[in-house]
């Protein structure tokens, strides 16, 4: 084959992937453009899409795939305005975070019923055979089925352009985007529009699936493996804008395409690369015209307000017990025989430092942040990379993994905290994913395999423990490393959160606050807005890169799945379940979400699906999280006035503060 | 003559094709009380926008306290003086009255704090910066209130509040923007006595529409029409100036 039909050949991949990337990018960005959600379950519904035509299509044989590609989608579709409908109807008018919560609730029910219906593993979805046959043109033998989807592909976006251009629907959902209250006001349904728009968006990515599904094959990780390249495009080409997504699809199947090819060792990279390169330059994206929805929603981020009822003295009571507890449960483990509840407690422990971390950007800075496990992974790999080539000693390798990561927080702030809103979601998203796919390129970092058989020692130039020799009798006890392991973590998350505290109430911590509740007022009292938020991310940053630090020392092992944008995910639950804006919170929010996750995973096969059905009520129903309880109940009317006669609290009072 | 405390020169704010503020020179002398008037789209908010530094101008300076402030973002001209108070009353609603007011203190504290007293000690352990706090709130009558959550206060204590937080910037000059907009006659007069009784010491530029009410409280008054400066002086020679009362009066009595 000649050069020139070499890159021709290319160029066509490349065209291909970035047919079924516009499709996907063209619903999410309709969505966001219209109703500012980011559809975090857009890739599942891809995926369902691509299962659905799998379904019909194998057994109707011969002429199945043609009805699948008509039916599959309309299924899709049907299903997105009743995800719509249901849920994320309620949460209009409040921050997009609360969007990007319950989608990512729907994308663990989505995946999990995908899995236990249709398996696991990846399975083969034939193209019918008149499609699978080479064509010659130019001079070089194609797939049939492959110009084929560049051409339909073509046909459904010229289709969705005049929708959204030529008809009244689409001149409808374009003013809604404008003024939504405006359109309701010209006696127009609204809602009813968005239902469709959102069905339209989702059976687009079920139309993308099924092309992609039968070019490659059918898995359940399809959808998690597009909805981040999915995600930049609309970033890229500008949040909203269909032009954007459009060419940002074409633009990133080529570039990916190209870099598979001639560069692989940018492959995976190079995407993200652009994506904040693009943003640095032009925060609008490509063709974005404002700086989008993100800065003038309506809703503000809701706090947990744990004070409410229980006295601050009740609360730090609960406190000494809590740490009380966790001291003691070592040696009950042991009487007991349930060692394994100190492993699980270890788990938890880190994973509340973590989400103690975020919510210092979250909760008190207003900074949502998709990306933090960047700094969860990188404080890992900095801390075995220390413990392997530069010093045994743990506290020397924590010591690494904070000051790196707060490094990182601090050039990753410089370029994004000035982009607010969406895009600073986007862009830490993008750095996180980017160095996610940094570490499998490298000697260094272990490839896909990651590093492990790392010893630590607690101490430093030989004072302290060794945990493979301490053993040391203590009546009925025998105090081993394990026990010094996990007291040593103890005592750094419960000094982390003290730090944390001290940190709030100083006066960086109120002005932290004055921020959260108006920015605009704490920059017209004197308060450098952006290099206080810049602080934050920074100290939180230092923080999340402890937490995966102590993970890596205590299990000697790091992997590239620390980086996986799951993570983020995971924590952002963890901190809203708990209560964002209050210390404890998210650190409760960490216990109930892994221990949870443990008992669950245990006995049920569809663990995820529970969790996630009941993250999207949570999200629904307790927004201010399991800190905000207490106040919930007390002000019920069932229960108020019970309480309010028992503790003497004046009716009037209540209601002022109503 | 002493040098004008806020001077502009030649200030213009283009957006597109429309000229919001056209070479507008404007001169404010220390201890003055100066308001800004004009007919709607006069170019009153975009005026108030070049002086905070919401907006910067397409060309033409800001000088303040002999200073050029053109470039600098609104925190830097709030440290360095020049105030301003909101609308729309614009309060730390989730906080106390006396932490709204100890921000805002604490913002203007002199010579900062050190990164240890800045990160690591309590806001509430600064003597100097509580006393100022305590001073602000006796002077702004809420001392009895400090501990109240600042969204139950009624709407006049929340006025109050927001006059109180201007003030523990210790501002030379504050910028007014509509103070009594949407107000009842009572409550005006309420909220201009309460800004004569609390910054009366202070250099005070006020934007209103209101022209009984600028007549009445400023010392010299400046008229903006489509953008440029129509007039400007006393209560008195403004009023009786013809071009005023063309533009901005429609040649109705006032």
């Amino acid at each position: 084959m000649s050069v020139a039909s070499a890159v021709a050949e290319q160029v066509l991949n490349g065209l291909v992937v970035g047919m079924v990337y516009v499709l996907l990018a063209a619903g999410l960005s309709i969505i966001f453009g219209v109703m500012d959600v980011i559809n975090f379950a857009h890739g599942e519904l891809f995926a369902l899409g691509a299962y659905f035509a799998f379904a019909i299509a194998g057994p109707l044989g011969g002429a199945g795939f043609w009805v699948a590609l008509v039916v599959a989608p309309l299924l899709v579709g049907v299903i997105g305005m009743a995800i719509e409908r249901l849920t994320v109807k309620r949460l209009y008018g409040r921050d997009p975070l609360y969007h990007i919560l319950l989608t990512f609730g729907l994308v663990l029910i989505i995946n999990d019923l995908i899995t236990s219906v249709w398996g696991k593993s990846a399975q083969p979805f034939p193209i019918p055979s008149v499609l699978d046959q080479p064509v010659a043109l130019f001079g070089f033998n194609y797939s049939l089925y492959n110009y084929g989807i560049i051409i339909f592909g073509s046909a459904l976006a010229l289709g969705t352009w005049l929708l959204l251009n030529r008809t009244r629907f689409g001149m409808i959902i374009r003013a809604g985007s404008e003024d939504r209250e405006m359109v309701r006001n010209l006696g127009i349904n609204i809602d009813r529009y968005y239902t469709l728009t959102f069905g339209f968006g989702a059976a687009l990515a079920g139309v993308a699936g099924i092309v992609l599904g039968a070019y490659q094959n059918v898995s359940p990780t399809m959808g998690s493996s597009v909805i981040i390249p999915a995600f930049v495009i609309v970033v890229l080409g500008g949040l909203g804008s269909f032009r954007g997504a459009v060419v940002g699809g074409l633009f990133v199947g080529l570039v990916q395409t190209f870099a598979r090819t001639y560069t692989p060792f940018l492959e995976g990279l190079i995407v993200f690369l652009l994506m904040i390169a693009v943003l640095v330059v032009r925060p609008t994206g490509l063709f974005g015209t404002s700086i989008g929805g993100g800065e003038h929603h309506d809703g503000a981020l809701l706090h947990g307000s744990g004070g409410g009822v229980l006295s601050s003295e009740t609360r730090a009571k609960i406190g000494y017990a809590a740490v009380g507890v966790l001291v003691v449960v070592p040696f009950f483990a042991e009487l007991t025989g349930v060692t394994y509840s100190v492993t699980l407690l270890e788990d938890i422990l880190i994973w509340a430092l973590f989400a103690l971390s975020l919510d210092l950007v979250l909760g008190y800075a207003g900074l949502v942040s998709l990306g933090h496990t960047l700094f969860y992974g990188v404080g890992a790999y900095a801390s075995v990379l220390t413990l392997m080539h530069v010093s045994p000693s743990v506290l020397v390798a924590l010591l690494v993994a904070v000051a790196v990561c707060a490094a990182i927080a601090w050039g990753v702030g410089y370029l994004s905290i000035r982009v607010s809103g969406v895009f600073f979601a986007m862009i830490t998203l993008g750095f996180a994913e980017l160095f996610y796919n940094a570490v499998f390129k490298f000697d260094f970092t272990g490839g896909s395999d990651g590093l492990f058989g790392v010893d630590v020692f607690y101490g430093l130039a030989g004072l302290g423990i060794d945990p493979r020799e301490f053993e040391v009798p203590l009546g009925v006890f025998t105090l081993d490393g394990g026990i010094v392991q996990y007291y040593f973590l103890l005592a750094v998350v419960v000094g982390s959160y003290l730090l944390a505290r001290r940190l709030i109430r100083a006066p960086f911590g109120t002005v932290l606050q004055s921020i959260r509740e108006s920015e605009e007022r704490a920059s017209f009292i004197g308060y450098d807005v952006t290099a206080y938020k810049r602080r934050a991310f920074v100290v939180s940053g230092g923080l999340a890169g402890l937490a995966g630090g102590l993970f890596a020392a205590n299990n000697g092992y790091v992997a590239p799945s620390f980086l996986h944008w799951i993570n983020s995910g995971e924590v952002i639950v963890m901190t809203v379940l708990g209560g964002m804006g209050t210390l404890y919170g998210p650190m409760l929010g960490a216990g109930v979400f892994v221990a949870a996750e443990d008992i669950l995973s245990s006995y049920i096969e569809q663990w995820q699906l529970v969790i996630g059905v009941l993250f999207v009520l949570f999200v629904i129903f307790v927004p201010r999280g399991l800190v905000s309880l207490p106040q919930t109940v007390a002000e019920h009317p069932m229960v108020g006035p019970v309480i309010r006669d028992r503790t003497g609290v004046k009716e009037a009072e209540v209601e002022q503060h109503d | 003559m002493t040098d004008p405390i806020l001077q502009t020169t030649d200030l213009t704010k283009e957006f597109g094709n429309l000229v919001a503020v056209d070479d507008v020179n404007l001169e404010v002398e220390q201890g003055e009380f100066r308001s800004l008037i004009g007919p709607n789209g006069a170019g009153k908010t975009t005026t108030f926008n070049l002086l905070t530094g919401a907006l910067r101008p397409t060309h033409g300076t800001v000088t303040f306290n002999g200073e050029d402030v053109t470039g600098l973002p609104p925190h830097q001209r709030v440290r360095r003086g020049l105030g301003r108070s909101f609308q729309i009353t614009n309060v730390f609603s989730g906080l106390t009255v006396r932490e709204n007011v100890r921000l805002a203190a604490q913002a203007a504290r002199e010579g900062g704090f050190k990164p240890v007293e800045e990160f690591l000690q309590r806001a509430t352990s600064f003597d100097d910066v509580n006393e100022h706090t305590d001073r602000v709130l006796d002077r702004s009558g809420l001392l009895g209130r400090g501990d109240e959550p600042a969204d139950v206060l009624a709407y006049g204590d929340k006025r109050r509040l927001e006059i109180a937080i201007v003030l523990a910037t210790d501002p030379d000059m504050v910028l007014l923007d509509e103070p009594t907009a949407g107000m009842s006659a009572e409550e005006t007069r309420a909220t201009m006595d309460l800004i004569d009784e609390v910054l009366s010491d202070r250099t005070l530029l006020l934007i209103e529409h209101d022209i009984d009410l600028v007549m009445r409280v400023s010392d010299r008054i400046t008229v903006l029409h489509r953008g440029a400066v129509l007039a400007e002086g006393t209560p008195d020679a403004v009023s009786e100036d013809p071009d005023v009362r063309e533009a901005y009066f429609g040649g109705v009595e006032a």
